[in-house]
């Protein structure tokens, strides 16, 4: 089992779509494979048109009152489950806070998951927090979506610096990648130039501004499902590609 | 959570088409294209995965070709593993889920095809308000082709219900839709079942183990025959697969059969005439010998993983070249027991004893035992030889030469197979005992075969410099391999003692005197 988190502090990057399509590739592929929708806003959990309630709420989970495999829900796809989100995520950093290891209880409730899947993608929601930290815990890589823009450099400079600062976290593999990107802007390429330079971990697949992504809310279905051959799948094919890639490479 | 019904059974005379529309009526869902679905089912000869309540099938359909593991017991998910080629021997296999199950269950043994099962599969999606998938219904239209005997014929169509995990609730009520509202039957039995009642076939109906249900009473010539009978279906059973070498179990089944008919025709005294037991117990020492050198060399390879490990990791690549060398020879040996497998000699020794077997016993034999009753001749018969096997076993001390303790396992063979004959004579203690006597054999075999080995690493060593050079480290490295076989023949030597000693203890001695003792004498020396 391979956990991966998608991860950034900034809202609207891309975390939820990179997420749900990668995760849709690789079930395509026959991996057993788990979304778990950590954000009280729940557009994973709506994009698999699944109800986003949690008997019990994040409190159950937490707590060890209802283990993670009575609450995974099947959907449309082969191979492809999900853990729902719920209203009650938006208070998980006080939940969390009452644990014992209050930092590991994410890795913990996943634990019993290792044998039923091959991939599990968190889906997180933006912001550094206790639950931030316990995904960067639970995972074996972070990928981290970014738009283009002249502060994308400094926000990744903030969470290499969190975890460097967590002697636990320095082994963490950290993946940035490029979404949302518009070739004709120059200032995008310029950003992703001088990036690219600076991070060698930084994924060469970028994931271009598309409508066809946009209308994953019309479809409620991962980009892969309705439009299989438009660029942006294909930008997300190459991008799973290149994931696998840097994972076996260890 | 209750059992549900996975499959239902369509009766004749409606269609799949009637089906949809009744379900039409009732819930609301999307068709799926229609598909195409062949399912090879696989097993190996001797019903493995039957047995451990499973099946194994290659499935080709448009998603493409994988295997799918389903555990009949269990309320698990099929497995599945995508392959691109013919599945065989398990460590042929890429690794996966399927593999992995796969693999303790299969043992040496290569998977073959059973049947075919061929359906159209209609597909249909269950929507619930947010249109979101909740079930999943497959419409099948059902065919089996059995390829082997060419018979083929159609199924009885089937209704699946697949779960999709979290939409319990919506699972009851589709099923409850499907038997109350449609009236359809659950299905007893899958349909790899149905297809191999259909096309005739009888899972587990090939077994090396022996299953005989005698009657004490009956007369001893007569038992004798039907043990031989058992034994010689066994042998033939197993001649095509080890002619085709499907895998090594074959050749390996074909021989215990051999050796236990002639542990039969001379631990089963006095029921049939000496000269007839003198020509047949020759006739298939014969065989025995025939079958012997491709049993080494499987034996051989099949070990050579082991031998290698036994090594330095330094020393391992040396052996190489000896498996190649086997591997050479391996066609050719393989090529001259087909031969002997195919000769008139061969048909015309089972002809004649299936001839002789399945002729009635005379009305009156002259023959010592041949008309006392069976359980008369077999207590007799194992009293003897336990008697045989202790005092060969207390006889043995540290410094006893080999051939000692080779002729006590001949002797505890001997015992084994006449306790296995006429087990159902006896009440079910008897399985202890025989468990006990394979641990003794296990340890002697240890002893013994380890003593063979050396002496066909040695033969082989002076084969391979026969045939023209072979490498100074490989001679070196069989060298150390035999070191290490001397020390692994010393373990077993050292452990035979106690383990003798758990055999021969008293509260076991009691059991078998109790167990074998005279009629009328039973219960008295207790
Ligand atoms: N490559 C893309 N091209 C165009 N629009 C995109 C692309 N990727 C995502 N979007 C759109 O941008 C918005 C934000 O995307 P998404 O929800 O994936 O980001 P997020 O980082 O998960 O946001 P949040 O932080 O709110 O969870 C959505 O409306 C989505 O449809
Ligand atoms: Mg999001």
């Amino acid at each position: 089992m391979k956990v991966i988190g998608v991860y950034n502090i900034k809202g609207g990057v891309g975390k939820t779509a990179t997420a749900v399509n990668i995760a849709y590739l690789a079930a395509e592929e026959g991996n057993r494979t788990l979304v778990w929708d950590l954000d009280p806003q729940a557009a994973a959990t709506y994009y698999f048109r699944v109800r986003p309630k949690v008997k019990g709420g994040g409190k159950a989970l937490v707590r060890d009152k209802r283990a993670l495999d009575t609450v995974v829900k099947g959907t449309d796809f082969e191979n492809l489950d999900l853990l729902p989100a719920d209203f009650s995520f938006r208070n998980l950093d006080l939940v969390l806070e009452d644990a014992k290891q209050s930092t590991k209880r994410l890795s913990r409730l996943l634990k019993p998951l290792a044998e039923d899947y091959d991939y599990i993608f968190l889906d997180c929601p933006p912001s550094i927090s206790l639950v931030s930290e316990n995904i960067f815990r639970a995972a074996d890589a972070i990928l981290v979506p970014m738009i283009p823009t002249t502060l994308s450099a400094r926000t990744l400079d903030q969470l290499l610096a969190f975890l460097g600062e967590h002697g636990q976290l320095r082994a963490l593999r950290v993946l940035p990648l490029f979404t949302m990107v518009d070739r004709r802007k120059r200032l995008h390429l310029d950003i992703i130039e001088r990036l690219a330079g600076d991070y060698p971990d930084l994924l060469a697949t970028r994931i271009p501004d598309a409508s066809d992504v946009e209308r994953m809310g019309i479809h409620r279905q991962p980009l892969p499902a309705y439009a299989p051959s438009s660029a942006a799948a294909r930008a997300y094919r190459a991008l799973w590609d290149e994931i696998k890639t840097k994972l076996l490479a260890g | 959570m209750a059992q549900i019904a996975c499959e239902y059974l369509i009766p004749d005379g409606i269609g799949l088409e009637d089906v949809k529309h009744l379900i039409r009526d009732r819930v609301r869902f999307i068709e799926d294209p229609t598909d195409e679905v062949t399912r090879r089912f696989l097993d190996s000869f001797d019903w493995r995965l039957y047995l451990d309540q499973a099946t194994l099938e290659e499935r080709l359909d448009a998603a493409g070709r994988r295997l799918v593991w389903r555990d009949l017991g269990a309320d698990a998910p099929p497995r599945m593993q995508g392959i691109d080629a013919a599945p065989g021997f398990a460590w042929d296999l890429p690794t996966g889920p399927v593999r992995d199950r796969l693999e303790p269950v299969l043992g040496i043994r290569r998977l073959l095809p059973l049947l075919e099962v061929r359906s159209r599969v209609q597909s249909l999606r269950l929507l619930n308000e947010d249109d979101k998938t909740v079930v999943r219904l497959l419409l099948e239209d059902n065919r089996f082709r059995d390829a082997d005997r060419d018979r083929e014929g159609s199924l009885a169509a089937r209704v699946c219900l697949l779960p999709v995990r979290g939409y319990a609730a919506d699972l009851r009520e589709t099923a409850r839709m499907l038997s109350r509202d449609l009236e359809l039957e659950p299905a007893r039995n899958q349909v790899l079942s149905e297809a191999l009642a259909a096309a005739g076939r009888c899972p587990g109906d090939y077994s090396s183990k022996l299953d005989y249900h005698l009657d004490g009473d009956q007369r001893a010539d007569a038992a004798a025959k039907e043990i031989l009978r058992g034994l010689l279906d066994t042998l033939e059973a197993n001649i095509e697969g080890a002619k085709a070498n499907l895998d090594s179990e074959f050749l390996h089944d074909l021989r215990v059969a051999t050796r236990r008919t002639r542990s039969a025709l001379t631990q089963i005294k006095g029921v049939f005439a000496s000269e007839l037991v003198e020509d047949y117990k020759t006739r298939f020492a014969w065989v025995q010998q025939i079958t012997g050198p491709m049993r080494d060399l499987d034996v051989y390879l099949l070990d050579f993983d082991g031998y290698q490990a036994r090594l330095p990791p330094s020393l391992r690549p040396c052996l190489e070249p000896l498996r190649a060398f086997l591997a050479d020879h391996y066609d050719g040996v393989h090529k001259a027991l087909v031969q002997a497998l195919g000769s008139t000699e061969f048909k015309g020794l089972l002809t004649s004893w299936r001839a002789f077997l399945e002729a009635p016993v005379p009305e009156r034999s002259a023959v010592r035992n041949a008309m006392r009753p069976t359980k008369a001749v077999a207590d007799a018969r194992i009293r003897s030889m336990y008697r045989r096997v202790r005092k060969a076993g207390r006889a043995i001390t540290p410094d006893s030469p080999a051939p000692e303790l080779h002729a006590l396992r001949k002797h505890c063979k001997k015992l084994r197979y006449l306790l296995e004959f006429f087990s159902s004579l006896y009440p079910q203690q008897i399985g202890a005992l025989v468990k006990m006597l394979k641990r003794l054999l296990d340890n002697l075999g240890r002893f013994q075969d380890t003593a063979v080995q050396v002496d066909h690493l040695r033969e082989t060593a002076q084969q391979m410099q026969d045939a023209g050079g072979v490498e100074t480290d490989t001679l070196l490295a069989m060298g150390a391999l035999i070191g290490r076989l001397f020390d692994h023949q010393q373990q077993a030597r050292v452990a035979f003692s106690a383990i003798f000693a758990d055999f021969d203890s008293k509260p076991n001695r009691l059991v078998w005197r109790e167990l074998f003792a005279p009629e009328g004498r039973r219960g008295q020396r207790a």
